[in-house]
This record gives C-alpha cells, structure tokens and sequence, in this order.
C-alpha cells in the first residue's frame, strides 16, 4: 500500500494527446491567432472554489499580461460550486469557461462538461497530476505543518512529531477528513505513509477539528490552537505578512493536491478561457504562484520552490488516483470514528 | 383596481354587481398563484430532493425514484438528534432572554420618562444590522476560553473567572443578546399603540403599577410578545453564523451547521440536507399552529376610534437605574462588539501575547480596509446589495401588505391557506432554500436567472412571513368600526384603505420594510446559489472574507456593511418621523 513518489524520479511524459502545436512552443501562451481571437471576444467567467482573494490575485497578474481580457469570477465553497455547476449544465444555463477546482473525483464525474485541451507545455507536466486529458492541474498546493511562534518553544519537525504527548489536550488543530478533496489527500498520506494507526495515536491527545483550512489557519495565528497541518499557501501569506507563524516542509513527505481545471464545452469565450489556462499553467503562472500565493507545482522541473523547500530532500507524494477514489467513503468514515467527528 | 378593491370587500357589504362577486375569488386566485411560485413550487421541490436521491433539473423527473431513504437516515441517526436538541435548547434559552430584554426595552422606551429615550430606541435595533456570522466572530474574538479579549483583560485584571462562549452557555447568550430586537420590534409598537384608559382603569381599581404591568399591559400585548417570540424562536432556528463561530469549537452541532456541513461535504448531500430541512419546517409549523390556538378567538383590538396619546410613567429617580440597564445592555451588545472589530478590522494580526499586547500600537493600521477597498468586488457588491434591497423591501412590503390585509381584515374564502402558505418560509433554512429556488427557477424561460431580479425574489419569498407577521400586529389592533366609520361615509374599499389603513398602519408598514431590506442585506443562504459574477452580494463577499481565513478583512468588510445599513436606516428613520409628523400635523 505504501507508495511514495520522488520529485527528481519521476519518469515518462505525457500521453501523446498533449502534444501541443508546434507554433506554441514558441509562444509560451498561444498562437498569435489565439490571442488575437481571446483579446477580440475580451472577456470571461471564472468558476473557483480556490479562496476569492488569492484567485484575484490571480487574475490581476494575469491581467499585466493581457489587459485586454475581463475575468469576472464566481466563487462558491467546493461542494456548493459543483452543485450550481451540475444545475446550470442541466438547465443550459452554465456561464463559467473555465472551472478551478481541487477535488479531482467529483471534477472527473463532470469531464462530460470540459472540452479537449492542452496547454503549450503539456509536455512538461507529471502525468500522474493529471485525472483527464481534459482537466489540468493548474494550481498545486502542498501540505506543511505551521505553528505559532509564540506559543510553541519545541516545534515540531516531522509528521512522526505531531504524535508527541507534549502537544497534547488540544494544542493541535486539524482541518476534517470529509472537508473535501485536499484533507482526504492529506489523511489518506497518514495512513498509508506514517502508519496504519497514527490517526489513533494522533486522536488520542485531543485534537480541535475545523471545517475548513481558512479558519484553522487563523486560530492558529491567533493562538487558538498551536500546531495545525496546512495547506502552505493558506498559511504562506500570512507568513510573509508577519503573523507570529511558521511552516515547515516533513521529511516523511508532502502530500501534494493537483487542481482539476478545465475549460467548459459550452464557453461562450473559448479563446479567452483557453488563454487564461494558458497562462496559469506556463512557466510564468507556475512560477507567481509559487512566489507570491505559497503554491507548489505540478511541473516536472518545478521553476522555483517555495521557502524551506530543499529539493534535495522534500519528497512530493501525490495518491494513486484509483486509490484517491475507492478508499474514499470506508476510511473518512473510519476517520470520523476515530476523530470523534459527527457525521 | 376596482376589481381588486371589491375583492377584499367583507361579505356584509352591500350586494354588487357580477364584477364585485368575482372580485374576491379573483384576488385570492391572484394572491395564491404569486404564492405558488414563490413558495409551493420551490417546496415541491425540495421535497422532491428529500424523498428522491436524484436533482430534479439534473436528472428530470423522468427519474424520479421517491424513496424514504434519507428521512429514515436522518430520523434514525443519533446525531441528527443531538443537533436537533441542541437547537431548541440554544434557541429556546435565547428566546427566553430575548423576551426579558426586549419586552423590558420596548416598556422603557415607550412607557417610561426615562432619559434618552430616542438615543436608547434607536441603538437597540443596532444588533439586527448585524450580520449573525459577525456577531459570532466578534463573540469568538472576546469569549474564546483561551484567547478571548475579556479572559485576557480579567487575567490582567487578576481574576480568576474565565468567560467561555464556546459553549451552550455562549450560544444561549449572544442568541438572546442578538434577538431581542425581534420581541421589541413587536412589542415597542404594540405599546405605543395601545390605548392607556385601560391600564388607568387597573390603576383606578387600586392595581400598582407593577401589577398593572403584568395583568393588563402584557396581556393586551400578548398577540405581539407571541409573535415576536415565535419569530426570534424560527430565526434562531435558521441562523448559521452564531452556531458555526461559537458551537463549532466546542463540537456543539445544531441543525443549520448540521445541514450546512451535509452541503459543504465533498460530496456533498443534498438530499440528506432537504430530509433534515423538512424536519426543521416540521418543528416550525408545530410552534406557527400553536400560535395560531393561542390567540384564535380573543381580541386584540386596542387601536380605537378615541383619541389617546400613550402614557409615560414617571419613574422618579429610579428612571437613572431603567437608563442604567439599558446603558449595560448597550454595552453588551454594541460596544464590546463593536470594539472587537474595530480592533481586529485595524490590527494585521489578531494574536496578544498579553493584555499589554492590546495596545501596541505598531501593531494597527488600515492595511484590511485598504484591501477591501482595493477589490473591486466591494463597490460592485455594496451597490447590488442597495439595489436587491430596496427592490425586496418595495415588492415585499407590497405584497405583504395585501397579504396581511387579506388574512386579518377580510373573510374571503382561501385566506386560511394564504396565512398557511406564506407562514412556511419561516421554516426553511436558508442555504436549503437557495438550493430550492435554484432547482426551480433556474429552468424558467426568459433571462430571469442571472439577474438582481432573481435575488429579490427569493429574498421576499424567503422572508414574505417576517413581514406579514410584522404588519399583521399593526392590523390586529386597529378597530374595525374605524373602517366602518369609512365605509359608513361613503368611502370605496381602496379609498378606505389610503385614508385609514395606511395611516394608521404606516408605522408598521415602514417599520416591515426596514425589516425586510436588513434581511435582504444580511441574507447569505439564498443568495450563494443565485448570483453571478455581475450580481454579487456584500453577504457573499463577508463569506469569502471569513473563509479565506481572514478575520481581519471580515472584521473590516462587517464594519463597513453596518455603517452602510446604519445611515441608511438612519434616513428611513428621519423620513417616515417627518412624513409622521406631518400627516400628524394635516389631521
């Protein structure tokens, strides 16, 4: 069961559909012909379920590049937005071009909706960060282990250490396994890298559970709670921002969340919405990401790593995809019975 | 319009031609298919989702599968139980203290010479501006047991007590803090209108005024603290936010968290949510039916045709204790509150290492505001909320002004099953509701999804039983000889209604619209399913403030969302006292 996935060793490329035209190598976001058409159609819809200020931020980089193009968003929590999406694709009513998600299952469910597309690099991208030919991981996030400066005088440094009793009666906070696509990836890593029974060890010193990543990253800046697994751009900004935090990369891995995002068949800008992947998933999209927003990436030869991130020594672990999917319902309900999660 | 002003005609009126006899079951006809569409059609739906495990736009009703699945889940789930005990508890408890407050407000401020009265009536109402997700962001920010602002003061202090609002304790408390704007709201009018010649015949007949209180005042009134505790009671039942910020760490689930965690689940579970949902309508329509046994066959009419200004007791100096209480409770619920926030909407991070730490003043700055502001979500937002508001307070208030004069002043068939289906919303929480509205009206032809105009309707059928109960205490307790006295002179039935209706109903009109426009501007649940990127809503964005995780930019975004609602209702305020004065003036 156990399975771990060096960065350095990653071997094969992408399935020959990715193949990109030829012209694009040399443009890294399209033809001339395609910009020209996205720049003329001048603007589009945006689906996330990314958090709103990070995804803006986002959206005004890409907008140094091509001013010419309006993005207007619509962001809606996970569950909730793949709902609205099913709805609005049943009435023939669905508005987004392109859909940012990061629960590649229930994206997958959906493929029906997403058009052919690759991007001009898809060559570049691991192939095991891919569920469809149509759907691609243009964000990547990883998950560290943050604590508050100021609260913690002997900070953890590997996932084995968040079992220590002195971290005990709450001091630790968790994000739900049944949150969505990024916990179950996260959960799922414990169990089959750390152990078997680390969750039973883990939920043994009393853990404070929260819903979602946002608030259990502000009650650790807080001092609500002292340690927290998070995902690293949730915590990065507030980092860099000078809250009394820091995160840390474990030796044991980091389980990484590949995005499923993809272009919709009923795009009324397809230029436009082609474009605007594009440029998320080139180089320099990767590489803003990961500098300004705490992202990793699920490029090959990542372009830049985040702070503490040694690739001498980070391993990145993504789950087996028919893994990620089948285990999914016995063990978070598993998980809720030992973390004492009502369901 | 003669059509429709016949139709509410009581039967007693005079024989009329064939239109007058259509007129009544055309009206009725009228009100029940807005009703239908605003209400039933998306209930059906939702019981559809509840008793299927299919979306009906998705999978057609071709697909249909009823199945009783999700109700035995959720009936035979012990966890469904605690939730649902937790909830009345919670609210009963908050309903509880919210009658004590808001009875012993609206009897200060009405009836009392206590000073600053206008000062007190309208700082009271402030709780109702503010959004329930930032009340218990501002409650977490004081009454954490380990971080909280007031546990970091009395640690300072020496104390040994620690406040803990993450506990029942702490929900029961900011409920009945929050809530008691709904019971004075009811009762502060009811008491104005209420003529004093009955309390003075009590006091006559040797009664003390204490008893006076209690045996005459709050009996005559009982109509409103009825209706205003059922309200608060239902609101409670369906708000999120105080549960979600101060149940949540204590692992104190009530139904809307529960319902909200069955949508926000990846999977999420729809149908499992609409299953719950229908149980919390089910407890509703309990309490609407007890209500209604209550007060059938009693009058309430304290509206006469005589002349009476309300009467004010004179406290003598104990009108400096009613000013002192009120002074707490201000304190309570506005200031400590708004001193949170302001001092999380201007510190970067919310992290004190001690009491000292409160006044580090390189700590503060504008930074959330200026990035608030730097989105251009925010004006888009604000100026689309305005809008939807005035547009769900101006339909709203209409339509609940010829609903509740159909129910209570008219004795037209059907009016029993208008009462029943505009009382049901009340009942459905809000984030299932918006489900509903989706899977009804998005397959609706014409370019209606998408629009503000979708917003504003599922915003007045959401709220259409607030309303009507708002205004029905204002029907209650005008008499019908003065309508009598009207028809008596000739007037038409519409022509009663401007000239004696309206006035005399007028405060309770303006005083529903304001209601409505502050729910519209609160209103998250429905709008999550229904806007798009052009028609964003303030309410939504204070969500992607709080889950972003930053408590900095919601305590900002939360700030400027009250000043808004706050200037607004200001001019309200100062435009319907004008516009009082001067009908006032001209009778």
């Amino acid at each position: 069961m156990k399975r771990r996935t060096v960065l350095a060793g990653i071997a094969g490329t992408a399935a020959a559909g990715f193949a990109a035209p030829s012209q694009a190598q040399q443009d890294p976001f399209g033809s001339k012909e395609l910009i020209a058409a996205a720049e003329k159609e001048g603007s589009m819809t945006f689906y996330t379920a990314d958090f709103a200020e990070t995804q803006q931020e986002v959206i005004k980089e890409f907008n140094k590049r091509f001013p010419k193009i309006k993005v207007a968003m619509v962001r809606a929590p996970g569950g909730q937005l793949i709902q609205r999406i099913k709805t609005e694709a049943a009435a023939g009513k669905l508005a987004a071009d392109v859909v940012n998600h990061s629960d590649r299952g229930l994206m997958l469910e959906m493929a029906d909706l997403f058009q052919d597309y690759a991007p001009p690099n898809a060559a570049d991208y691991r192939p095991d960060a891919l569920v469809s030919p149509k759907l691609w991981p243009s964000a990547t996030l990883g998950w560290a282990i943050a604590y508050n400066t100021q609260l913690v005088k002997n900070p953890p440094k590997t996932w084995m250490d968040l079992l220590k009793p002195e971290y005990k009666d709450k001091q630790i906070g968790q994000v739900i396994g049944p949150s969505g696509g990024t916990t179950w990836t996260r959960i799922m890593f414990e169990r089959q890298v750390l152990g078997e029974d680390y969750w039973k060890k883990q939920a043994a010193l009393g853990i404070s559970l929260y819903p979602s990543g946002a608030p259990c990253s502000d009650a650790l800046v807080r001092g609500e709670i002292s340690i927290a697994p998070l995902l690293y751009n949730i915590i990065y900004t507030k980092i860099a921002d000078g809250a009394p935090a820091e995160a840390i990369f474990a030796p044991e891995g980091v389980p990484i969340v590949p995005y499923a995002d993809g272009v919709t068949k009923t795009s009324k800008s397809p230029n436009a919405a082609k474009l605007f992947m594009n440029w998320r998933l080139s180089k320099e999209g990767q590489t803003f990401m990961i500098n300004k927003l705490g992202n990793i990436t699920s490029l090959k030869e990542p372009p830049a790593y985040p702070k503490g991130w040694d690739p001498k020594t980070v391993k990145v672990w993504v789950p087996k995809f028919e893994e990620f999917d089948k285990l999914r319902a016995t063990w978070i309900e598993e998980w809720n019975k030992t973390y004492g999660y009502r369901q | 319009m003669t059509a429709t002003s016949a139709a509410a005609l009581p039967a007693t009126t005079e024989a009329a031609p064939a239109a007058r006899r259509w007129a009544a079951p055309l009206w009725v006809g009228a009100l029940l298919i807005i009703l239908a569409f605003l209400v039933v059609y998306p209930l059906l739906m939702l019981f559809f989702g509840a008793v299927s495990d299919s979306n009906p736009v998705i999978d057609g009703f071709g697909k249909f599968n009823p199945s009783l699945e999700h109700f035995v889940t959720v009936l035979a789930n012990e966890n469904v139980h605690l939730a649902f005990v937790n909830a009345l508890v919670a609210c009963g408890g908050g309903t509880a203290l919210a009658v004590v407050i808001g009875l012993a407000f609206s009897w200060i401020v009405v009836r009392t010479n206590t000073p600053f009265r206008g000062f007190i009536a309208g700082a009271s109402m402030i709780p109702l501006f503010v959004p329930p997700l930032v009340a218990g962001v501002a409650w977490s920010i004081l009454g954490s047991p380990k971080t909280g602002l007031l546990n970091t003061s009395l640690k300072w202090i020496g104390i040994d007590f620690r406040f803990d609002f993450y506990s029942m304790s702490g929900l029961i408390l900011v409920f009945g803090f929050y809530y008691a704007p709904y019971v004075y709201m009811f009762t502060a009018s009811a008491l104005r209108n209420m003529d004093p010649s009955l309390e003075e015949a009590s006091e006559v007949s040797g009664a003390s005024a204490f008893t006076t209180l209690f045996t005459v005042t709050f009996p005559l009134i009982a109509p409103a603290i009825l209706a205003g505790s059922l309200l608060s009671f239902v609101v409670m039942l369906g708000i999120y936010g105080i549960p979600a910020a101060l149940g949540t760490p204590a692992n104190i689930n009530v139904l809307t968290t529960y319902i909200f965690k069955l949508t926000a689940w990846s999977p999420p579970l729809y149908n499992t949510a609409a299953a719950v949902a229908i149980l919390l309508m089910l407890v509703t329509a309990i309490l609407v039916w007890a209500q209604q046994r209550v007060l059938s066959g009693k009058s309430f009419a304290t509206v006469a045709g005589k002349a009476f200004r309300p009467r004010s007791l004179n406290l003598g100096p104990w009108r400096w204790f009613t000013f002192g209480l009120a002074l707490v409770y201000l304190f309570i619920v506005v200031i400590l509150p708004t001193v949170a926030l302001i001092i999380a909407s201007t510190r970067k991070f919310l992290f004190f290492k001690d009491f000292a730490a409160v006044f580090d003043m390189k700590a503060y700055g504008w930074s959330h505001y200026a990035s608030v502001f730097d989105n251009p979500l925010t004006m888009l937002s604000i100026w689309n909320t305005l809008k939807v508001g005035f547009i769900t307070a101006l339909v709203g208030g209409t339509l609940a002004f010829a609903i509740g004069y159909t129910i209570n002043r008219t004795h037209v068939p059907g009016r029993r099953l208008i009462d029943l289906l505009s009382t049901i919303p009340v009942a459905i929480p809000g984030l299932v509701v918006g489900v509903a509205y989706l899977w009804a009206w998005i397959g609706l032809p014409g370019g209606l999804y998408g629009t503000l105009t979708i917003l504003a309707l599922a915003f007045v059928a959401r709220f259409i039983p607030d309303t009507v109960k708002a205004l029905s205490t204002s029907f209650m307790q005008i008499h019908k000889e003065l309508e009598e006295a009207s028809w008596i002179c000739g007037r038409g039935l519409l022509g009663t209604i401007r000239s004696i209706m309206l006035p005399l109903a007028k405060p309770g009109v303006v005083a529903s619209m304001t209601l409505l426009f502050v729910l519209a501007v609160r209103e998250l649940g429905s709008s999550l399913f229904l806007y798009t990127s052009n028609t964003t809503v303030m309410a939504v964005l204070l969500l992607d403030y709080y889950e972003g995780g930053n408590v900095g930019k919601t305590a900002a975004f939360s700030l400027v969302q009250t000043v808004i609602l706050g200037v607004l209702l200001g001019i309200t305020n100062w435009l319907s006292r004008g516009a009082a004065q001067g009908s006032a003036r001209a009778g």
